[in-house]
């Protein structure tokens, strides 16, 4: 569904991905584990149209979206749950749902979805009215997905959407990636709780400084290894593994 | 009788101090949503009363129409404003828009002083009268100004809170980031909000033209002043601020204007200013509790 062709991305002159190449097969959970600055961000940025790739393709449903705008991406049916949520802190709950559906013309449709959210999301509907800013960051994060949703996404990112959660929210957080999965949405997650992510996901790769340094499904590859060069970065000598 | 003249001078000029309400608005209402100081605005906003004289002058009309002429005229200026001191212009040097705009305002007041000769202008007034009221006095246009102010703001209101783009505009001022994620073109809602608050600003132009009697090349600086003063002390973004600290300069303005006489007043509107940023230069709001 989404595949990702050797793109190079930078920051002035810092290219922060060096030519990256992965792909998230329709209906499943594919999940991106990498130390801090790897460029995991830079790359959901990038696949979103935020951010303007220097080279490579990026293709959505076999349509190539490289250099796209963000809005156009959305329509495309692709949203991103960004890493820090970053909901609209001086909205509302139910205002920043809305927002989520600024591309819809169908507002009855959009209404129903709203009460979707709330019963998915119970948390959201006891506070409905209150500004996205007061509220606590798990029920920000709760918020930052139902907003994402709110466009129907065919496929959704989640840029480390269990950043800074107590256990018991991560859970919730984890067992609803599974659920809108098994509803038929495409998910391509960005985690450092590796524990979790492997546990969910179907596919995973590696990403360090800015290169993919491992592909493959969970069991591969041991859940420390994973986690010593998830958190650490240290694969040079384990880069026999090593995919395009 | 001093306190009758004092009370009258702080009604008249709280009435008067809504158009100075709307221009703060429309200072504080770009810069939430761009970061960005226009200059230009209020030389807009005046030049946009005079584009609704001169064409009340070529095809006649009720002195009314001058309102909703000079408002579309405002908004068309306040769109080529965008066009030519936004769009193109890196927005990541914080001075690039703000020499951009100070040119467009060098131009419009050139525009303005060349077509009228230098010459005030009569305006058409709208309403006349006064309302006594015993020991003193309402005067009729500007209860007029004051009331039109007050509709022009309850529909900015509407807009920004009751509607779809009012969302998309909080969105792209509170989290652009996110605003772009939901799909969200940030240029459209740039531009929209250029073409509003110049709508805005050209209703406060024509409303402080029909108030004074006359519109003149000299309004434009010191309604730019007044302008910045007015969403300095509101807080930068905030628009329930501007509209009290709108209020509030109006009034003060008066008030110094009544003790110290005409050619004072505006040193100590500047020291309420210079009050306001070393006390609180978040402005009167600026105590709200964000949490992110
Ligand atoms: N706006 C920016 N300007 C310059 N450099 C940046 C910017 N954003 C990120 N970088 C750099 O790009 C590299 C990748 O950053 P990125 O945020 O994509 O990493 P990440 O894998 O998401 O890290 P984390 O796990 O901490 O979120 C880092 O070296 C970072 O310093
Ligand atoms: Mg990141």
């Amino acid at each position: 569904m989404l595949d990702v062709q050797d793109i190079v991305t930078a920051y002035g002159k810092i290219e922060a991905l060096k030519g990256v190449s992965l792909a998230a097969a329709e209906g499943r959970i594919t999940c991106l584990l990498g130390p801090n600055g790897a460029g995991k961000t830079t790359l959901m940025y990038s696949i979103a149209g935020v951010l303007k790739p220097r080279r490579g393709a990026i293709r959505l449903g076999g349509v190539d979206i490289t250099g796209q705008s963000p809005s156009a991406i959305v329509a495309r049916g692709l949203a991103l749950v960004p890493e820090n949520r970053l909901v609209f802190p001086q909205m509302t709950v139910a205002e920043n749902l809305e927002a989520g559906a600024y591309q819809r013309r169908d507002a009855a449709e959009v209404a129903v979805d709203i009460e979707r959210m709330y019963a998915r999301f119970p948390r959201l509907k006891e506070r409905r009215t209150q500004l996205a800013g007061t509220l606590s960051g798990g029920e920000q994060q709760m918020l930052a997905v139902a907003r994402a949703l709110m466009s129907r996404p065919r496929i959704l990112l989640m840029d480390e959407p269990s950043l800074g959660l107590a256990p018991l929210i991560v859970e919730e957080i984890f067992r609803i990636v599974g659920e809108l999965n098994k509803d038929g949405v495409t998910i391509f997650l960005v985690e450092q709780n590796v524990h979790m992510a492997l546990k969910v996901a179907h596919h995973f790769y590696l990403m360090e400084q800015g290169r993919v340094t491992f592909s493959g499904e969970p069991g591969k590859l041991a859940e420390d290894e994973v986690i010593q060069r998830a958190y650490l970065g240290t694969s040079r000598q384990a880069s026999s593994h090593k995919t395009g | 009788m001093l306190i009758v003249d004092l009370v009258q001078s702080i009604v008249d000029g709280l009435l008067f101090g809504a158009t100075y309400a709307l221009i703060g608005i429309g200072f504080t209402l770009v810069f939430g949503v761009m970061h960005k100081i226009n200059m230009a605005y209020a030389a807009a906003s005046v030049g946009a009363a005079y584009a609704a004289l001169r064409l009340i002058a070529l095809i006649g009309g009720p002195a009314w129409a001058s309102l909703l002429i000079a408002a579309a005229a405002g908004g068309v200026f306040g769109l080529i404003i965008y066009w030519l001191c936004f769009r193109f212009i890196p927005l990541s040097n914080p001075l690039a828009t703000l020499m951009s705009t100070v040119g467009m305002f060098l131009l419009a007041e050139e525009i303005i002083v060349h077509t009228t000769d230098g010459m005030p202008q009569n305006y058409p007034v709208v309403v006349r009268g006064i309302l006594d009221m015993g020991e003193f006095m309402i005067r009729g246009d500007l209860v007029f100004v004051f009331v039109c102010a007050l509709l022009a703001m309850v529909v900015l209101l509407y807009l920004l809170y009751r509607t779809k783009l009012g969302i998309a505009t909080r969105a792209v001022s509170q989290q652009p980031v996110a605003a772009q994620l939901v799909g969200i073109r940030l240029n459209h809602i740039n531009a929209l909000t250029f073409i509003v608050t110049g709508m805005l600003g050209g209703f406060a132009g024509a409303l402080i033209g029909s108030a004074v009697g006359l519109l003149s090349p000299l309004l434009v600086i010191p309604l730019t002043i007044k302008g910045l003063i007015v969403t300095v002390i509101g807080g930068l973004g905030s628009i329930p601020g501007a509209i009290i600290a709108g209020l509030l300069v109006g009034m003060a303005e008066n008030v110094f204007q009544y003790f110290r006489g005409v050619t004072e007043r505006d040193i100590y509107v500047m020291l309420l200013l210079f009050v306001f940023l070393v006390f609180r230069p978040g402005g009167i709001f600026s105590n709200t509790v964000k949490r992110d």
